[in-house]
C-alpha cells in the first residue's frame, strides 16, 4: 500500500455518492454486544436463576434432589445455622487474610518491578511472574504438599539448619491453606499493581521529591493514590475467586480447609440436597458482595478526611 | 472509490503501521473464523449419548467407562482386557456411594458411565429409581465361578442387576512410632484420636462409617432408627470429635500412609494393606480390625441406566469374574473378590499380608452390613455438620 | 540522574528475589519430581525418564490432555469473539443499555466458580434431556460452555479498556471517507484492539486449561479434561506421570506465550504495553 501526497483536490465528482442503506440495516454498535448478552443470559443468568429458585424449595425424601411446591426461607435458616455459619466465617477469614497477605507481598514487589527494575528486563520479569500461572493449579498445590511434607526433604533441611526444632507441622493446618491460596492468587494481584505503578511513572515522583517530599510522603500522597484503581482491581481479582475456591484449601488443609465452596459442593455431590446447596450458594455470593462493598466503604471513609484536607489533583484521572 | 486511484490516508504513525498490516490481520481473522467454525462442527458431530436398549451379545464397542472406587482395579488387568477384547477403558472414581448416586441422579442418564460399582445396600433404591439396567445373564457365564455364599444377597436376590466385585471391612491403621500403646478397638481409636493423635488423625470421607465410629464403640446397632441415638451421635461427632479431625480421607493408602501424613487413620482393609506395603517402613504401621463391631461392605459390578456401551460392559464383567483375573485383582487391591476358592489360590501364589484380606469366622461374625433406613438423610446431615465443625 | 543504591532499593531487590523464589519453588519441585520413577509422585525413589512416556502410552492421560486442549481452544475462540464484540460496543457505543450489561459482566465475574458449576449441571441436563437438545449431552460442548462464561467477561473488559484509551478520531475519519460500518470495524477498530484481543484469547485459553470446578461437575465420562483427571488422581495416589505431563504442558504453553509475545512485539507493543493490556489497562 503506497502513501503519497498529491495536490489534486478531492471533489464531490470524484467520489461516488454514499450508498444510503436502509435504516434497519445500519445496526447500532450496541448490537455488537448482543451475542455476548445472549450467550451469558442463556448459560449464566438462566442457570443461576434456577439455583436461586431451588433455594426456596426443599428436599423431598432420600432420592429426591429438589422440590419447589412449597416455598420457604427454611433452607436459608439452615444454611445460616451455627454449624454451617462457622464455615462461612472461616471462608471469610481465609479470604480477607489471604487477600491482605497478597497485598502486603505484592506492593513492594510490583513497586520494584514497575519503578526500580531495569527496563530492558521488565518483559522477562513479568513473564516469569506469570509462568507459575501456566501450570495446572492443582499440580502447583501438590508441589506445596511435597514441600510441606513433615518427613520430606524441606522439613529435614529446616531441622538440619536449625531453623525449626521439630518436623514441619504446617500441613493440614490453617497456615497451609493460607500459603496455598496466597501462592495461587499472587500473580493476579501483582499484574494490576504493576500496571498501576507503571502508570504513576517516575516523573511525578521525581517532581514530588524535587519539591522536598520524603520517600514515604511521596509514596503515600503521590504513588499510592494514583495507583488506587490498580489496587482495587487487584484486590477484587484475588478476593472474589479466593472466597469461592475450596480445592486448594482441601488438599493442603484437610479438614481445616473446609470452605464454603466445599459445603456447597457437598450438598450437590453427596447429600443430594440441591435446595440447601442452592441456599448456601446464594449466601456465599451475598457474603462476597457485602464484604467487598463494606471494605470499599470503609476505605472511602478513611480517605475522606485526608482528601478533604489535601486536595491534590494529579494528572489524568482515567 | 475507483480501484485505479491510490488510497490517500492521513494517519498517525502508529495507526499507519497498523493499517499497513491490515491485510495480514484480515487473513488471521478469516483463519480464526474458519477454525472456530470447524471446531464447532467437530463438537457438534460427536457421537450422541443415545443408549443402546440392552446388550444382545453383538460386537463390542470401542470404549468402556467405569465409575468406581479409587485405585480399585489393577491397571494391567485393564490393559490386558483392552488388548484381548478391544474396548478402551476410562476410569472415574468417587469417595462414597452417596456421591455416585448423586452424580447418576443429576445426570439422568447422560453421565456417560457404563459400569458403576455400588455397595450392596444402596442397590435396591437404585433399581427403584431407575439408575441401573438389568444384566443379560447369557453374556455372563463366568458367574459360575463366584462362591454361592456371595450370590443372591438380599439386595439383589437373583443377581439381575449386580454381581459381587469385592467385599471388605473397616478398621484403622496407626503409626507405632507416634502412638506407643497398643490400640485394640474403636474405643481405643476414639481415645487416641482425642489425645496422642489429636490434629493428626483422619476418618473416612463416607457418611455411614463416620457414624459407625460412635455406634460401634457404644454397642449400638449401626442400623438403628432411634432419633435419640442420632442426637447423641451428632453431639459426640460434632462437638467432641470434630475439632481433633485433621482430614477426611477415604484412601489413606494412596498418600497418607506412605508419606506418614497422619498418625491414626480409619481405613478399609485393602486400602490399608496397599499403603503399608508401599510405605518405606512397613513395620511402623499396625492395622487393627474394628471391634467389637464393624462394617461388612460388599461392592458390586452393575451397569448404569443409559450406558452407551452395554456390550463392552458385559464383556468386561465376564472377563473380571474369571478366577485368574480375580486373583490378580485381589493381589492389587487387597480385597476378597468373592470368587470360589480364592483364598487357597492366594495362599498358593504367596500373596503378602493375607491377614488383611481373609478373616476367620469369628471376625466375620462381628461385621454387619448396612441397611438403608429412613435415617439416611440424617446420617448425611451429621456428616456435613461434622465436616463443618472440623474446619472451624 | 543516577540513583544511589540505597538500603531501601537493595531491600526491595531482596524482597523481590524472595518472592520469585516463593513463586517458583513448587514449580521446580514438580519439575524435579517428574523424573521420579517410583509408583507415587510424592515419594521420590529413582531418577529416570519413564514417566514422560506416559503421555504417549497411557490413553487416559493422552485423552485428558487432548480434551483439555480442544475445550480450551474452542472456548477461547468463542470467548474472544463474544468478548471482543461486547467490548467494542461498550467502548464505542455505550448507551442506556451499557450499565445493565456491565452489571451482567460484574455478576459473572463475582459469582464463585462453584455456583456456576452447580447451576450448569442441572441446566445442561435439562437442556439435553427435557428440551431435547442432545448437543448438550456432549462432553466437549458442556466444557466449552462452562469455560467460556468467565472468559467472555474478562475479554470484554480487556478490549473495552484498550479501546477506551484510544482516540475515536481514526474511526471517525474512516466514516468521513464513506467507509460502511462493517468495513470500519474490520479495517480500523479491530486492528487497533488486536493486542487486547490476543491477550484476551490467551488468557481465556489459560483459564480454560486450568478450570477444575466447573469441569468436575459438568463433564461427561469419556471427555474428561486434564484438571479433573488430576483431581481424581489426587484422591487415590498421584503417579509421577502427572508431573511429567504437567512439565510438558508448561513447556508448550511457554512456547505459545513466546509466539504471542513475538506477534505483539511486531505490532509495536512493548512488554509494558502487553502487561497493561492483560492487566486491564
Amino acid at each position: 500500500m503506497t502513501t503519497h501526497t498529491t495536490n489534486a483536490p478531492v471533489t464531490m465528482l470524484d467520489t461516488p455518492p454514499a450508498r444510503k442503506r436502509p435504516d434497519w440495516l445500519r445496526a447500532p454498535r450496541a448490537a455488537l454486544a448482543l451475542p455476548a448478552w445472549a450467550w451469558l443470559t442463556a448459560f449464566f443468568v438462566a442457570p443461576v436463576g434456577m439455583v436461586l429458585w431451588f433455594s426456596f424449595g426443599y428436599k423431598p425424601g432420600i432420592f429426591g434432589t429438589h422440590a419447589n411446591d412449597k416455598l420457604s426461607l427454611d433452607r436459608y435458616a439452615e444454611a445460616l445455622s451455627p454449624t454451617f455459619f462457622t464455615t462461612f466465617q472461616n471462608t471469610l477469614w481465609v479470604g480477607v487474610v489471604g487477600t491482605i497477605i497478597c497485598l502486603i507481598i505484592s506492593i513492594p514487589f510490583a513497586y520494584w518491578l514497575a519503578l526500580k527494575a531495569p527496563i530492558s528486563r521488565r518483559g522477562i520479569l513479568l513473564a516469569m511472574v506469570m509462568v507459575p500461572f501456566w501450570t495446572n493449579f492443582l499440580i502447583r498445590t501438590i508441589g506445596w504438599q511435597i514441600i510441606l511434607a513433615p518427613e520430606g526433604w524441606f522439613s529435614d533441611l529446616l531441622q538440619v539448619t536449625g531453623l525449626t526444632s521439630a518436623p514441619l507441622d504446617i500441613l493440614f493446618t490453617r497456615t497451609a491453606v493460607l500459603i496455598g491460596v496466597v501462592y495461587n492468587y499472587l500473580p493476579l494481584m501483582v499484574l494490576p499493581l504493576f500496571v498501576a505503578f507503571d502508570r504513576v511513572g517516575n516523573d511525578l515522583r521525581e517532581a514530588s521529591k524535587d519539591l522536598g517530599a520524603g520517600r514515604w510522603a511521596t509514596f503515600t500522597s503521590v504513588t499510592l493514590p494514583l495507583a488506587k484503581p490498580g489496587l482495587i482491581v487487584g484486590v477484587l481479582l484475588v478476593y472474589i475467586p479466593l472466597m469461592g475456591d475450596y480445592i486448594t484449601a482441601t488438599v493442603l488443609g484437610g479438614a481445616k480447609g473446609n470452605m464454603a465452596g466445599q459445603m456447597v459442593a457437598n450438598q450437590f455431590q453427596t447429600a443430594q440436597n440441591w435446595a440447601l446447596g442452592s441456599a448456601m450458594a446464594v449466601v456465599l455470593i451475598l457474603t462476597i458482595l457485602t464484604t467487598a462493598a463494606i471494605a470499599f466503604f470503609i476505605a472511602w471513609l478513611a480517605t475522606l478526611p485526608v482528601r478533604h484536607r489535601r486536595r491534590l489533583v494529579l494528572g489524568d484521572d482515567r | 472509490m475507483s480501484p485505479q486511484q491510490p488510497v490517500r490516508i492521513l494517519a498517525s504513525t502508529a495507526a499507519s503501521r497498523i493499517i499497513a498490516q491490515e491485510y495480514s490481520r484480515r487473513r488471521f481473522l478469516s483463519f480464526a473464523a474458519a477454525a472456530a467454525g470447524a471446531g464447532v462442527l467437530a463438537a457438534c458431530s460427536s457421537p450422541s449419548g443415545e443408549p443402546a436398549p440392552g446388550a444382545t451379545g453383538g460386537a463390542l464397542e470401542n470404549n468402556l467407562s467405569i465409575y468406581t472406587w479409587g485405585d480399585y482395579d489393577d491397571p494391567e488387568v485393564l490393559t490386558d482386557f483392552t488388548a484381548e477384547l478391544g474396548p478402551d477403558i476410562t476410569l472415574d472414581s468417587f469417595n462414597s456411594n452417596e456421591e455416585m448416586i448423586s452424580k447418576l441422579v443429576a445426570a439422568r442418564g447422560t453421565s456417560g458411565y457404563d459400569i458403576v460399582v455400588p455397595t450392596g445396600p444402596f442397590i435396591p433404591q437404585m433399581i427403584e429409581n431407575g439408575l441401573l439396567t438389568k444384566f443379560n445373564l447369557d453374556l455372563l457365564p463366568n458367574m459360575k465361578h463366584v462362591d454361592p455364599a456371595f450370590l443372591g444377597r438380599d439386595w439383589d436376590p437373583n443377581n439381575d442387576y449386580s454381581v459381587i466385585k469385592a467385599w471388605g471391612t473397616t478398621g484403622f491403621v496407626y503409626d507405632k512410632t507416634k502412638i506407643t500403646r497398643e490400640l485394640k478397638d474403636w474405643n481405643d481409636f476414639l481415645d487416641a484420636a482425642q489425645n496422642e493423635a489429636s490434629g493428626n488423625f483422619s476418618v473416612l470421607d463416607d457418611p455411614a462409617p463416620l457414624l459407625g465410629l460412635y455406634f460401634w464403640s457404644n454397642g449400638i446397632d449401626w442400623n438403628t432408627t432411634d432419633p435419640a441415638h442420632f442426637d447423641a451421635a451428632e453431639d459426640f461427632l460434632v462437638n467432641t470429635l470434630a475439632p481433633h479431625i485433621s482430614a477426611f480421607d477415604s484412601y489413606p493408602g494412596g498418600v497418607a500412609i506412605p508419606q506418614a501424613q497422619q498418625a491414626l487413620m480409619q481405613s478399609w482393609n485393602g486400602d490399608a494393606r496397599i499403603g503399608i506395603l508401599e510405605s518405606e517402613d512397613p513395620d511402623r504401621w499396625q492395622w487393627v480390625l474394628g471391634s467389637p463391631d464393624t462394617e461388612l461392605w460388599a461392592d458390586n459390578w452393575a451397569i448404569a441406566a443409559g450406558a452407551p456401551n452395554p456390550e463392552a460392559a458385559h464383556a468386561f464383567i465376564n472377563y473380571i469374574l474369571d478366577p485368574e483375573v480375580s486373583l490378580r485383582e485381589l493381589d492389587y487391591n487387597g480385597y476378597h473378590t468373592g470368587v470360589a476358592d480364592i483364598e487357597d489360590a492366594a495362599r498358593d501364589a504367596g500373596i503378602e499380608m493375607l491377614d488383611l484380606i481373609f478373616f476367620d469366622d469369628a471376625q466375620v461374625e462381628t461385621m454387619h452390613t448396612q441397611t438403608i433406613t429412613d435415617m439416611q438423610q440424617r446420617i448425611v446431615e451429621i456428616w456435613d455438620k461434622t465436616k463443618a465443625a472440623a474446619g472451624a | 540522574m543516577k540513583q544511589r543504591l540505597s538500603v531501601f532499593d537493595t531491600s526491595l531487590k531482596i524482597w523481590s528475589g524472595l518472592v520469585f523464589a516463593f513463586l517458583f519453588a513448587p514449580i521446580i519441585v514438580i519439575l524435579v519430581y517428574s523424573f521420579n520413577t517410583g509408583r507415587l509422585l510424592v515419594s521420590f525413589s529413582d531418577f529416570g525418564f519413564e514417566s514422560f512416556a506416559a503421555i504417549v502410552t497411557k490413553p487416559a492421560i493422552r485423552d485428558a490432555v487432548w480434551v483439555s486442549i480442544q475445550a480450551g481452544v474452542i472456548s477461547a475462540i468463542i470467548a474472544t469473539l463474544l468478548g471482543t464484540l461486547a467490548g467494542v460496543a461498550l467502548a464505542r457505543r455505550a448507551g442506556k443499555w451499557a450499565p445493565w450489561f456491565l452489571i451482567l459482566l460484574v455478576l459473572v465475574t463475582v459469582t464463585p466458580e462453584i455456583v456456576d458449576a452447580v447451576a450448569l449441571l442441572p441446566w445442561m441436563v435439562f437442556l439435553g434431556q427435557d428440551v431435547g437438545l442432545s448437543l448438550f449431552d456432549n462432553g466437549i460442548v458442556r466444557l466449552v460452555v462452562g469455560h467460556s462464561l468467565f472468559s467472555t467477561a474478562v475479554v470484554a473488559y480487556i478490549v473495552r479498556s484498550r479501546l477506551i484509551g484510544l482516540d475515536e478520531s481514526l474511526e471517525e475519519a474512516a466514516a468521513d471517507l464513506y467507509a460502511p460500518p462493517f468495513k470500519r470495524f474490520r479495517q480500523i477498530t479491530l486492528p487497533l484492539v488486536m493486542p487486547a484481543v490476543l491477550a484476551g484469547g490467551l488468557l481465556s485459553f489459560t483459564l480454560s486449561l486450568d478450570n477444575t470446578i466447573v469441569a468436575a461437575f459438568v463433564q461427561v465420562s469419556g471427555s474428561t479434561p486434564w484438571p479433573v483427571y488430576v483431581l481424581s488422581a489426587v484422591r487415590t495416589g498421584l503417579r509421577p506421570e502427572i508431573a511429567a505431563v504437567s512439565t510438558i504442558m508448561l513447556v508448550l504453553t511457554l512456547g505459545a506465550l513466546a509466539l504471542v509475545a513475538v506477534v505483539l512485539r511486531r505490532a509495536g507493543d512493548s512488554a509494558t504495553d502487553i502487561a497493561k493490556t492483560v492487566g486491564g489497562g
